[in-house]
């Protein structure tokens, strides 16, 4: 039952990731605008290109939905509304979310177009950035929780959250959370200005609109991944746990959302550079700082 | 739950999504199907048809860092049990950690210094 | 009932996703959003939302009168749309190759919007339609041929068998087009059509031996010899002359020359190369040698069902083959600047690719992401001056006018300063200053267009709307309102320098040197001085300054635009009034004369020919013909975003392009 609440939510999340992403682009709040944006993508043809890796360019827009929603499984909303409790949750959600990657190469290798095939090896180049400083703030954060269980991890942010005790762990993983969801100024998958719509642009129809829910299903559990580590859950004062987790789940997203469009997009090479020459050393140092912390305040 | 019903729910989760993904194809079919039309299925580019295929060996420039990642994502392996016993075990923990990072950072460094970090 | 509908019977369920369509517009504009700016036209506040990509389109807007080969590209463009598709045409009716057009309007913003609402109904109403028909054009033909591998003269309708060897033919997809040949093999992995041989950056350069037989050759594959140009059967790269040996003139019906030198470094013999160079891991001299075994480049396109993604090289006969080390198997592969052989394809950017001029076709060989080869050149053949041999100023100026719509008030203004030059006649000061006032205000618009391009390719959306509006707002604005514009360039300017990473993604790219072949804001991103204003009287009195910068690279050029945008704010301020130049009536003179302007891309001049009041000859030298050619020596091994930058940065007008 609590599955079934939490994938409606889930829907209804993606559903406002939809209609923010349209209000920072248009500025207008159009509530119908993802309804009839989905309905319209169900009734176009959905081509399929000729001489294609069927089976990868199948499966891509599936694989990024579901990888979405294994991440957005561990996640808990409240200490009882949570999906599946797993004893792993910190590290599940990485691993559900590394088939992201998975999903984006196929997806770039499927429809034998060169635009797609550029944006897809170019997200592994951004994996190499981003994927060490996504795992080590969360090994920060598993650090002072004791534990992988995300319920934990709320719960050990009770007294001060964890941005503020790790606050450079907060930085290092909000950036890599933008390159996983491949937003702007990360969004060298599926840039329009210079791959022309890149992994996404052979995609029409129903294939392009379960790519779509894929992607705001992706910014969602990432946001809910920020607040459960770094932003204390559900826990605030006056207002019930989940309208808590709504709020901050929702603020995170429009962040995200805004953040990309005051810059330009970031070029590869220098993405790469920053996070292993200054992002790594950075995060070792917080798991050091983290690490004395702990026991120098237990 | 137990560990191995918690790993039922997420199959079960996976196959309900892929129910979800196919049911919503099926809709899609109802309203018509694709119609077969010259130039139509040649991947887009812009208004030149190009029907070369792409599926060739592409020159990744970041090995050199892809080399090092792998050297860190086998450390992070260790590190997650070692992050959830840490404060329980207390100061020597952080001693055998801190030469582990110390070692693999100096490899970095290394790496860093004979150009392994940079576009190729 | 539009032409692009689905089949099917308009059910419930079908009318209700026609209606959802017809909110949800998802628009391709041709020839792109800077002509859609410089015709005043706001397409997103009509309801209309830009798409990049023809899949996500269903409206094909085209603006204004489209050179036949951009038509092409159109329809190319058009057939790739998914359905339910619409056309919706501005302001012109000459469309073949396209279908006619479902909805068509005339070229401003009321009828724009008047247009949208019929296509709301056109969509909702026709999207789905019981009788449609397919879209077909001739640039969209495939020809189906069969062709021996081994002999490539040998081409037929049907399968079969090779007259010459026997061997089975096998298919090939050849564009219809002449001159064209894109050939997908079933069994081959990468294939590469080259349109020239320059852009083998890897190939040996042959000069043409015009004693010796020319042979052609294939510079991936050396037993494929010919005697006269064509495409290589195994990979569809264009044969490239080579100087003949007498006797391989006579066996080039036969795989495997007699003994192929081959060049290895002394020390890394795995490096091996067709001809001579440097080792690209020690830099020494290439040494020659024999060749082994070369049995690699036999029978290697034969009858590959299963092949789908190596090179033919590395799934070969495998009945009688030595042992071969991955540096035989990889012996013809191109080699990228880090001496790892790479395979390179080739793929075009344009001429409607979002992030680069509209009508500029870009065709770039690359190595994974890195540019390894370019090839540019525009769409769009603006053909003759002069319509007829003797031609009236008046019509004269209308051409000038229309000549190149990013800039068409820039040309204006040169067609008139050359007549009154001719005639030697003069304005009066006011005139003068208020044409400058017009020309100015037209720079400052071209020059936010330009952001605007910028911002659409390096994905800053802020940039890009606020840009937009800026133009549009400039285009047509008389004085009071460009005064009550110029807080917000200057605020647009100061934000614009304090974005985090634009510096680090422009900083040292497209690097230029000076050159006396730039011109305009690239010239002066060199810090060279040049400009066409600043030897006029006019422009001096009205306190014009050259701007310049000294560093070259694209961060340069946007820093020089901006300051230029500013400065023409004040110029515009001190002219006082704005006017579009209007042509004085010079009677029936004759005589030669000529005449400069500076566009907002460089200098342009034209030399003009008058008899008896008639143009008799006209020549126009415009700035974009000249960086053109700057291109290609300067994306060379730039990673493709970089490339498209520097492309971008050096604000091209396709349609000033003079062949």
């Amino acid at each position: 039952m609590t599955t079934v609440l939490l994938l409606l939510l889930l829907a209804v999340g993606a559903y406002l990731v939809a209609v923010v992403e349209d209000w920072t682009v248009s500025g207008r709040f159009r509530l119908a605008a993802p309804v009839l944006a989905g309905i319209a993508l169900l009734g176009r043809e959905s081509i399929v290109p000729r001489k294609p890796d069927r089976i990868f360019f199948e499966v891509a827009p599936f694989l990024l939905l579901v990888s979405a929603i294994l991440g957005a499984a561990v996640v808990p909303l409240t200490p009882d509304l949570i999906i599946t409790d797993m004893a792993t949750g910190a590290l599940f959600i990485n691993a559900a979310l590394v088939y992201v990657l998975v999903a984006l190469l196929m997806a770039g290798w499927g429809p034998d177009g060169a635009y797609a095939m550029i944006g897809g090896w170019r997200f592994l180049g951004q994996l190499i950035a981003y994927a060490m400083l996504i795992v080590m703030p969360i090994t920060a954060v598993v650090m002072r929780a004791e534990s992988l269980l995300t319920t934990q991890v709320v719960v050990s942010q009770a007294g001060v959250w964890n941005i503020i005790y790790q606050p450079l762990g907060f930085i290092l993983f909000f950036i890599a959370a933008m390159a996983l969801a491949f937003l702007p100024p990360f969004d060298l998958t599926t840039s329009k200005g210079e791959l022309a719509g890149g992994v996404e642009a052979e995609y029409t129809g129903v294939r392009l609109a379960v790519f779509r829910l894929g992607r705001l299903a992706l910014i969602i559990t990432l946001a809910a991944a920020t607040v459960i580590f770094y932003l204390g859950g559900w826990q605030g004062p006056l207002l019930p746990p989940w309208a808590w987790s709504t709020i901050k789940i929702l603020a995170v997203t429009t962040i995200m959302l805004l953040a990309g469009r005051y810059m330009p997009r970031i070029r590869e090479a220098d993405l790469l550079a920053w996070c292993w020459m200054l992002g790594i050393p950075l995060a070792l140092l917080n798991i050091l700082l983290v690490g004395v912390l702990v026991l120098v305040f237990p | 739950m137990s560990m191995l019903e918690q790993y039922g729910l997420l199959l079960g989760l996976i196959i309900g999504t892929a129910g979800f993904v196919l049911s919503l194809y099926a809709l899609a079919r109802t309203l018509g199907k694709v119609r077969q039309e010259p130039g139509k299925d040649v991947p887009a580019t812009a208004g030149q048809l190009s029907r070369d295929p792409v599926w060739v060996r592409y020159h990744a420039h970041f090995y050199g860092y892809a080399l090092l990642f792998l050297a860190f994502d086998m450390e992070m392996a260790y590190m997650y049990p070692w992050a959830v016993v840490y404060k329980q075990v207390g100061l020597v923990a952080l001693l055998d950690m801190g030469i582990f990072l110390a070692i693999l950072f100096l490899g970095l460094l290394y790496g860093w210094s004979q150009g392994a970090l940079r576009r190729q | 009932m539009i032409a692009g509908a689905r089949q099917g019977r308009p059910s419930a369920l079908r009318r209700l996703v026609a209606a959802a369509m017809a909110r949800d517009l998802g628009t391709f504009i041709i020839p792109g959003p800077d002509i859609a700016r410089t015709h005043g036209l706001d397409i997103e506040a009509t309801g209309l939302h830009r798409v990049t990509s023809p899949r996500h389109a269903s409206v094909l807007l085209v603006i204004g009168a489209i050179p036949p080969s951009l038509r092409e590209s159109a329809a190319v463009v058009y057939a790739q749309m998914a359905r339910p598709r619409v056309l919706f045409v501005l302001g012109t009716d000459k469309l073949f190759p396209l279908p006619a057009a479902d909805v068509m309007a005339d070229l401003s913003q009321q009828e724009l919007i008047k247009g949208v609402r019929q296509l709301r109904s056109a969509f909702a109403e026709g999207a789905f339609y019981p009788e449609v028909s397919d879209f077909d054009a001739p640039v969209l033909q495939v020809r189906i041929e069969y062709t021996c591998p081994m002999h490539p003269e040998i081409v037929r309708d049907e399968p079969g068998s090779c007259p010459i060897c026997g061997m089975n033919l096998v298919l090939r997809e050849a564009q219809a087009k002449a001159g064209h040949l894109h050939i997908d093999h079933q069994e081959m992995g990468a294939s590469m059509d080259m349109e020239t041989a320059s852009t083998h950056a890897h190939g040996s350069h042959h000069s043409i031996d015009h004693g010796a037989p020319v042979e052609y050759t294939c510079p991936m594959h050396p037993e494929v010899v010919q005697d006269e140009p064509g495409s290589c059967p195994k990979c569809g790269m264009d044969l490239v002359p080579r100087d003949a040996p007498a006797e391989s003139s006579h066996e080039h019906h036969h795989m495997a020359h007699d003994e192929p030198v081959e060049y290895t470094c002394p020390m890394h013999p795995e490096v091996v190369q067709h001809e001579p160079g440097s080792c690209p891991k020690c830099g020494m001299d290439l040494e020659p040698r024999e060749t082994q075994n070369k049995q690699s480049h036999k029978h290697s396109g034969m009858d590959h069902n299963g092949m789908d993604s190596d090179m033919d090289h590395s799934s070969m006969d495998h009945g009688d083959m030595a042992f071969m080390s991955m540096i035989d198997v990889t012996k013809d592969l191109p080699r990228s600047g880090d001496g790892l052989p790479m395979e390179w394809i080739e793929a075009p950017f344009g001429p409607f690719f979002p992030g680069l001029p509209s009508g500029l076709l870009l065709t770039l060989t690359l190595d994974g992401d890195t540019v390894a080869g370019s090839n540019a050149r525009s769409l769009i053949e603006n053909g003759e001056l002069l319509q007829s041999s003797s031609m009236d100023t008046g019509s004269f100026v209308e051409r000038l006018t229309s000549f190149d719509p990013l800039a068409p008030v820039a040309y204006r203004y040169l067609a008139c300063r050359v007549l009154e030059n001719v005639a030697g006649m003069d304005v009066s000061a006011n005139t003068a200053n208020a044409r400058i006032g017009a020309l100015e205000r037209e720079r400052i618009a071209s020059h936010l267009g330009w952001l605007a391009l910028f911002a659409q390719q390096t994905g800053f959306d802020w940039l890009m709307r606020r840009t937009t509006s800026l133009q549009l707002k400039f285009q047509h604005a008389d004085l009071e309102q460009i005064v009550a514009l110029k807080p917000a360039i200057l605020t647009l300017t100061k934000r614009l320098q304090r974005t985090p990473l634009l510096k680090s993604r422009m900083a040292g790219i497209g690097l230029l040197a000076r050159d006396a072949t730039l011109r305009g804001p690239v010239a002066r991103a060199t810090g060279i001085g040049d400009d066409a204003r600043s030897t006029d009287k006019v422009y001096t009195t009205l306190g014009f300054k050259t701007v310049s910068r000294k560093t070259g690279d694209a961060l340069a050029r946007l820093h020089v635009r901006l300051d230029e945008i500013i400065h023409s704010l004040a110029l515009i301020e001190a002219a006082g009034a704005i006017e579009l130049p209007v042509p004085t009536i010079i009677g029936e003179v004759s005589g030669t004369g000529e005449a400069v302007v500076e566009t907002p891309r460089g200098v342009a001049r034209l030399r003009l020919t008058l008899e008896m009041g008639k143009v008799t000859t006209a020549q126009l030298d415009t700035p974009s013909t000249h960086h053109l050619a700057l291109i290609n020596p300067l994306i060379e091994q730039q990673e493709l975003g970089d490339a498209l930058l520097a492309v971008g940065s050096l604000d091209l007008s396709p349609w000033e392009v003079r062949q």
